[in-house]
């Protein structure tokens, strides 16, 4: 019998995979990598070193399968954000909401990013990370200092998570899944 | 009509079965290169588009920046694939595009997670892009994993990080010093391939460090490597080693039982590595020599066309140093000339023209008349030249030489070639003196029909020098005419020049060549007219048999007195006016004169080009330059010029040498000042020479003037400068030593024994007693074979007075190190032999 049940999961899930592509970008050590792995295996590690380059990774959540692009957040790859970012379901970009100093950059960077003509009405999801840190901005305070009411040509929304403490992961995955495109 | 046509579409199915990739073009693949970009990839068809990518960039075109760059970018979006071979594929285009290092930064740590995959051909390719893209800071991240990927059980990912060793030595050469450990680990391993390229790296690794090299190969020697292309590249190592450091104490070779044992390998590429290697060493005897011989000749016989060639082309080379080693292979070579493979039937045919002996001569030569129009030109050249040596080496086998050049002068081929072959006949026409009128009459033959005005007028030329002499000069008369009827204007002038040095040399002809002389005066061409007008002007006599006047000729056909490069810029320097040009305006000094005087002449025969120029321009040079000078001028013709001789210290003001011009009666020294200081002025300078004891002394005594005429007197001394007896001697070399000796006599013979005290060895002896006689080796043998007890040297030379001198030298070892010389001169005058006899006497 639980032989029969996989084989019609299998097959449900066949004619109803729902596939999605995303680009996680953000400044370096915002926590995209760690973001990845808390939703690939729900792991979380203190110690990571600085993403060179892009990791790709494919994550399946119910019957929908996530690409995703976890890009550098050095300065000298965020001028190849943009190339990742064409054509995908929606941009995930990361803040560390505890971090004060950079959030003026982070800031420039998402409006330049999306001013780019190639990206014109590809949803954004802005996550401050971090939350469990003492001083970390609040939800209000993010949406103003990352000036995020003046993008109206597309949806935006804003989660606070902490990779950490796997503070709000689920409802990020929600949003993600309910992003997706069908298959075919 | 029909049948062409379905023929020319059979021949394009052909083609498109040789590659599948005919006619593709960089737009439409680069439309195609869109499909990295689609969300659900096709791995076939990615595959497929970047091969044709490849293929687009190995074949040279050329991707703009924003294309490559482009591509760049799409093709990292295929990492999300999991298929094995488009990865293959992906990073090979990554590393053929080779995009910028900002760009090509991107997939770092996308190859980064390969490197450290489970799948081995991810790890190993990921290691070679990774290596490739890498800088210096990020390989000390990296550098951990490559020292484990290096002792990798896996053979293909070993190698892969060994071979980027090697490349990253070049950029990085500090971090990959630091893997030594694990490369020498690796070269332990089992695997062939990984042996291989762990030794390289190793090697590379150590090659400034002759100790550890020479510490390498004694280790790797006793047996350990096993893998065919490492024993291969441990022969050469050893041959390194074994260069540098030269023969030992008890007289045997370091390493050389190691490559002897190496011809018994059971790989056929250890074998002929080893042979190889044993032709190549330094000096090597024939005893080393001939188990490298014995193999190469079993290789001649191989079936496999690969290793008759390599066979036969080391042997081609020790034929040049040891003739006699390789006859033994003779008959194997022989069947070798109707190889299938071309390039091995040439090197078979010039290998046997130089060991062959004066027997097997005629055979050989109707052998290689049947191959010859089978080969291409620069073989046909090889063929010449090896015929020429041949020809020069038995100088009675002339005859059928010189016939099978002149045929071969008939057939079909290129300028080169045909040069080639007129060189070789102008040089046994110099040499060999009976070939001289039949070689002419070929020449003129070939001028018959030949379609190259270069090789036309060059032969022309020699003509009318050598022709003149012969025995029955009038019969070149209608050959050099036919070409003023013939051909065109260049060849036409020439032909002029030609008939007028016949005319003036041979009184009996010169009223037939002042008729057809006449005749030119109507050519279309005014630089022929021009030529027949002065040569019937100045040749005189108005046609009647008379001797033409030396002063005529010499004005026609002496030469100008002047170096023709002063003459052609001062003549493009002068500008017209009602003032003429003068000759005598002409500079005579040879400007940036080469002062080192050529050595060894006749021992590169050069061919029409350039007569005996090459080893007597700087002679020719000097004795325009003292004829100039009108105190010097009455010592007549200068028998021979010193190499300058260097009277300071090389770092001194001014360098000084003196050069030694030896008259019939008269010595002259030129000293040749070169001030070194550009802020100085040398003024008034003088070479004070004290003649005492038959030593002479130099002094100089330059004032040096600065720019404000305040000068300062000042006194040099210089070394002191000796004539030597080699002073005396020039260097001519005889063709046949053995016919010179007997036709010389014994008449004039003297022979005594003289001991020569304590020699390192007998080429040092060898080499004093030829540089104090200064006289020119003949036949080779200055070269001592080492290891030698006795030896026989041959010495021919001119003495002052235009005597011919030969010398036979024999040498022999007694006691330790004592050598012994036994002299025999032969000589033209009984007192030139006593002279030499003196010489060494005293030497």
């Amino acid at each position: 019998m639980g032989l029969w049940e996989a084989l019609l999961n299998w097959l449900r899930s066949l004619f109803f995979q729902q596939e999605m592509e995303l680009s996680l970008i953000g400044l370096q050590n915002a926590g995209k990598t760690s973001l990845v792995n808390v939703i690939a295996t729900g792991g979380y590690s203190e110690d990571m070193i600085p993403t060179v380059g892009f990791n790709m990774r494919k994550v399946t959540k119910g019957n929908v399968t996530i690409k995703l692009w976890d890009l550098g957040g050095q300065p000298r790859f965020r001028s190849m954000w943009e190339r990742y970012c064409r054509a995908v379901s929606a941009i995930v970009y990361v803040v560390d909401a505890a971090d004060h100093d950079n959030v003026s950059i982070s800031r420039s960077e998402i409006h330049d990013l999306l001013s780019k003509p190639s990206l014109s009405g590809i949803p954004l999801l802005v996550l401050g990370n971090k939350i469990d840190k003492p001083g970390a901005l609040s939800k209000q305070a993010l949406t103003d200092q990352m000036d995020l009411k003046s993008i109206t040509d597309r949806e935006v929304c804003c989660y606070m998570i902490s990779c950490k403490n796997s503070t709000n992961i689920d409802s990020v995955i929600d949003w993600l899944v309910k992003h997706s495109k069908s298959k075919s | 009509m029909a049948q062409p046509l379905v023929k020319k579409d059979d021949d394009r199915d052909d083609e498109m079965d040789y590659s599948p990739f005919m006619g593709i073009e960089k737009g439409a693949v680069l439309q195609e290169a869109r499909v990295f970009n689609d969300p659900q990839l096709d791995a076939r068809r990615c595959s497929q588009v970047i091969t044709k990518l490849l293929y687009l960039l190995n074949q040279g075109e050329a991707f703009t920046k924003v294309e490559a760059t482009e591509v760049f970018f799409s093709v990292t979006k295929l990492f999300q694939s999991k298929d094995i071979g488009l990865r293959r594929m992906v990073y090979l285009i990554i590393k053929e595009l080779s995009p910028s290092a900002d760009e090509v930064i991107i997939v770092t740590s996308s190859l980064m997670k390969d490197m450290n995959s489970r799948t081995d051909m991810y790890r190993a390719n990921a290691i070679r892009v990774l290596c490739r893209i890498t800088d210096g800071t990020l390989l000390t991240q990296i550098e951990r994993y490559l020292k484990q990927a290096i002792v990798d059980k896996n053979p293909v990912v070993a190698s892969a990080a060994l071979v980027s060793g090697i490349h990253l030595l070049q950029t990085n050469p500090e971090i990959v010093k630091r893997w030594s450990n694990e490369v020498q680990e690796a070269v332990q391993s089992r695997a062939a391939l990984v042996q291989f390229h762990a030794l390289a790296l190793l090697h590379q690794i150590r090659q400034n460090d002759r100790l550890a090299v020479s510490k390498l190969v004694t280790s790797l020697t006793k047996g350990s490597v096993r893998s065919p292309l490492a024993q291969c590249l441990l022969i050469r190592y050893t041959s390194q080693v074994i260069r540098e450091s030269g023969i030992s104490q008890t007289g045997d070779r370091p390493f050389y039982d190691y490559l002897e044992s190496c011809l018994r390998h059971k790989a056929e590429m250890v074998i002929f590595e080893a042979a190889r290697a044993i032709t190549e060493l330094n000096g090597v005897t024939t005893r080393e020599l001939t188990p490298a011989i014995t193999v190469l000749q079993l290789f001649l016989s191989s079936s496999k066309p690969v290793l008759r060639f390599a066979a036969v082309r080391t042997l081609n080379k020790v034929a040049m140093t040891h003739p006699m080693a390789v006859t033994n292979c003779n008959i194997d070579m022989e069947s070798l000339i109707s190889d299938q493979n071309r390039s091995i039937a040439t090197l078979a045919i010039t290998t046997l023209l130089k060991t062959g002996n004066e027997s097997s001569v005629d055979r050989l030569m109707k052998q290689i008349t049947n191959f010859m129009s089978d080969i291409a030109d620069e073989f046909k050249i090889v063929v010449v030249e090896a015929i020429r040596s041949l020809c020069l080496k038995f100088p009675l086998k002339y005859r059928s030489l010189m016939n099978f050049l002149s045929n071969i002068l008939r057939e079909e081929g290129g300028f080169e070639y045909k040069k080639a072959i007129v060189d070789s006949i102008v040089i046994l026409i110099r040499d060999i003196p009976d070939a001289k009128e039949g070689g002419l009459l070929h020449l003129c033959e070939f001028i018959e029909d030949c379609e190259f005005t270069y090789l036309s007028t060059q032969i022309l030329h020699f003509l009318g020098n050598e022709g003149p002499k012969t025995s029955d000069p009038s019969k070149y008369i209608r050959y050099i005419y036919n070409r003023v009827i013939l051909e065109n204007a260049t060849v036409r002038a020439s032909a002029v020049s030609t008939l007028a040095k016949f005319g003036a040399l041979v009184d009996s002809l010169k009223p037939r060549i002042f008729v057809l002389l006449k005749r030119c005066l109507f050519d279309s061409d005014d630089e022929v007219r021009d030529r027949a007008t002065l040569y019937l002007n100045t040749l005189g006599g108005d046609g009647a048999v008379v001797e033409t006047d030396e002063e005529v000729k010499e004005f026609l056909f002496g030469s100008l007195g002047v170096p023709l490069t002063n003459l052609e810029t001062s003549l493009k320097n002068y500008e017209p006016s009602d003032e003429p040009f003068d000759i005598h305006s002409v500079p005579k000094e040879v400007k940036s004169q080469p002062l080192a005087e050529k050595k060894a002449p006749g021992k590169k025969p050069t061919g029409l080009a350039a007569p005996p120029v090459a080893p007597t321009s700087t002679v020719d040079a000097y004795e325009r330059l003292l004829s100039s000078i009108p105190e010097f001028a009455g010592y007549g013709k200068l028998f021979k010029s010193s190499a300058p001789v260097e009277l300071t210290e090389a770092e001194t003001e001014y360098a000084v040498n003196v050069v030694k011009h030896i008259f019939d009666s008269h010595v002259v020294f030129q000293y040749n000042c070169t001030n070194t200081i550009p802020e100085q002025l040398l003024e008034n300078v003088s070479v004070i020479v004290d003649a005492s004891e038959a030593e002479e002394f130099a002094e100089v005594d330059p004032s040096t003037g600065e720019a404000e005429e305040d000068g300062v007197e000042d006194e040099y001394q210089l070394e002191d400068l000796e004539v030597v007896s080699a002073d005396y001697m020039l260097k001519v070399g005889v063709s046949n030593f053995r016919n010179a000796w007997e036709s010389l006599g014994a008449d004039c013979e003297k022979i005594d024994e003289y001991g020569l005290g304590p020699m390192e060895s007998l080429t040092e002896a060898v080499n004093a007693v030829i540089s104090l006689l200064g006289m020119q080796p003949c036949e080779g043998t200055e070269v001592v074979p080492s290891n030698s007890r006795s030896h026989t040297c041959l010495l021919s030379g001119v003495y002052i007075g235009n005597l011919k001198v030969l010398v036979r030298l024999s040498f022999g070892v007694g006691g330790p190190k004592e050598v012994a010389m036994k002299l025999a001169v032969r000589s033209e005058d009984i007192s030139v032999s006593d002279a030499i006899h003196e010489i060494v006497a005293s030497g």
